[in-house]
């Protein structure tokens, strides 16, 4: 099951302690930017979890 | 840049912590051990992947009640305790880790694998082969009057010993093969140069039969420093060493348990194959395999992992002369399967 993101604590990708970095620790592809924003496609989210895990705002969760 | 993380106190004496994140593996166990919480281990995999710039962990000044408790546990000599610009590690009353790592200068044969694999660079090999010439003797003789230049001589010899030399004749450039060198430090006057030769331009003859009992034996001088300052004794020179000449002592004895209720989500996460400082790891199959030969049980694996698939089972740390009853309790919390 994939991801959730949590877009009020996830916020603008330039207040993001980690610069995004759950966009660069995604090998799938799955999270991109668009608008400033952190945006997932679903389909290519493979369950690792890595970004839930390395979030710096707790932004990512599953249900 | 970042700056040392750094506490110090000077009270009825002088106390310092230190942490070195050149030595750090990000494994955690300083964070784990720490009775105050002062210690907070950073985002590791991330560091380790270089997504961002931090130092693996991060000490809280105002918490830290330099106990020395961190450095005494962490196996990688991260962590750097002075009580009066004395470092624990020398004084009496503290642990001593009683890890070892050498190579036998005398097994050795430097044959440099150890190198090869070595994650640390830790293993500096200087080998000296011996000179061909003083091994295989005879004599050689290239008759320029005859010689053609036509390089067959250069083509099959196996030494690389005969150089056709080529030069300029004339204002463009042209050039044109018209000398012949032949090393006599590489010939092994073995006469293929001789057999080749359409003009019967060279004589070889091989003598090193008829001096055989003047010709000493073949040795491989070398020198071979395993740096313990860079070590971090995963037993990768143990393991890879063809003459048993590499022995290491590692900091716990345990086991890896891959824990069955979770799933390894192999190639699409490899965050435990980035954290290992012992090259330990390895995806054969979409599954993340830990070789226990190679794994110090540092647990850096363990923490990085998404799925709290990879377990820790430490069942013995090589610490010893752990002289306080509540130090000695609170690192046995080290020992034991490591809980979900």
């Amino acid at each position: 099951m994939p991801v959730i993101i949590d877009t009020e604590k996830c916020g603008k990708i330039e207040n993001c302690p980690g610069e995004g970095l759950c966009i660069k620790i995604c090998e799938q592809g799955a999270l991109f930017e668009e608008n400033g924003d952190v945006v997932l496609i679903r389909e290519k989210c493979d369950d690792c979890d890595l970004c839930i895990q390395n979030c710096p705002n707790n932004a990512v969760s599953k249900e | 840049m970042i700056e040392m993380a750094m506490v110090e106190r000077n009270e009825n004496e002088k106390r310092s912590l230190k942490h070195k994140n050149e030595k750090c593996v990000g494994c955690g166990i300083c964070s784990d051990i720490c009775p105050t919480e002062s210690i907070r281990l950073g985002p590791v995999l991330p560091i380790a992947r270089g997504l961002v710039n931090m130092d693996y962990i991060n000490l809280n000044k105002d918490k830290c009640v330099l106990c020395g408790l961190c450095a005494s546990a962490c196996p990688f000599d991260a962590l750097e305790f002075k009580i009066d610009d004395k470092n624990i590690k020398e004084l009496e009353e503290y642990p001593k880790w009683e890890l070892e790592a050498k190579i036998d200068d005398e097994s050795c044969i430097y044959c440099g694998h150890c190198v090869k694999v070595c994650p640390k660079d830790a293993i500096y090999l200087q080998k000296t082969m011996p000179e061909i010439s003083e091994f295989m003797i005879g004599e050689t003789e290239i008759d320029e009057d005859k010689c053609i230049y036509c390089g067959m001589c250069q083509e099959i010899c196996p030494a690389d010993a005969i150089t056709i030399d080529d030069n300029d004749v004339n204002s463009s450039n042209q050039k044109i093969a018209n000398g012949i060198t032949l090393d006599e430090s590489k010939c092994v006057y073995c006469g293929l140069c001789r057999r080749i030769c359409p003009e019967n331009a060279i004589k070889i003859i091989c003598t090193t039969c008829m001096y055989r009992d003047e010709i000493p034996e073949l040795e491989i001088k070398g020198n071979i420093v395993l740096d313990e300052d860079l070590c971090i004794n995963c037993g990768w020179c143990q393991e890879i060493c063809p003459k048993d000449a590499a022995s290491v002592t590692k900091p716990f004895e345990g086991e890896i348990i891959m824990d069955e209720e979770t799933v390894c989500k192999g190639d699409s996460c490899h965050a435990c194959q980035d954290v290992c400082p012992c090259n330990a790891v390895s995806i054969v199959d979409n599954k993340s395999e830990i070789n226990g030969d190679l794994c110090v049980l540092c647990g850096a694996c363990s923490k990085a992992c998404p799925q709290n698939h990879i377990l820790i089972n430490r069942e013995k740390m090589n610490l010893n002369n752990i002289r306080s009853k509540s130090w000695e309790k609170h690192l046995s919390t080290l020992i034991g399967e490591s809980s979900k």
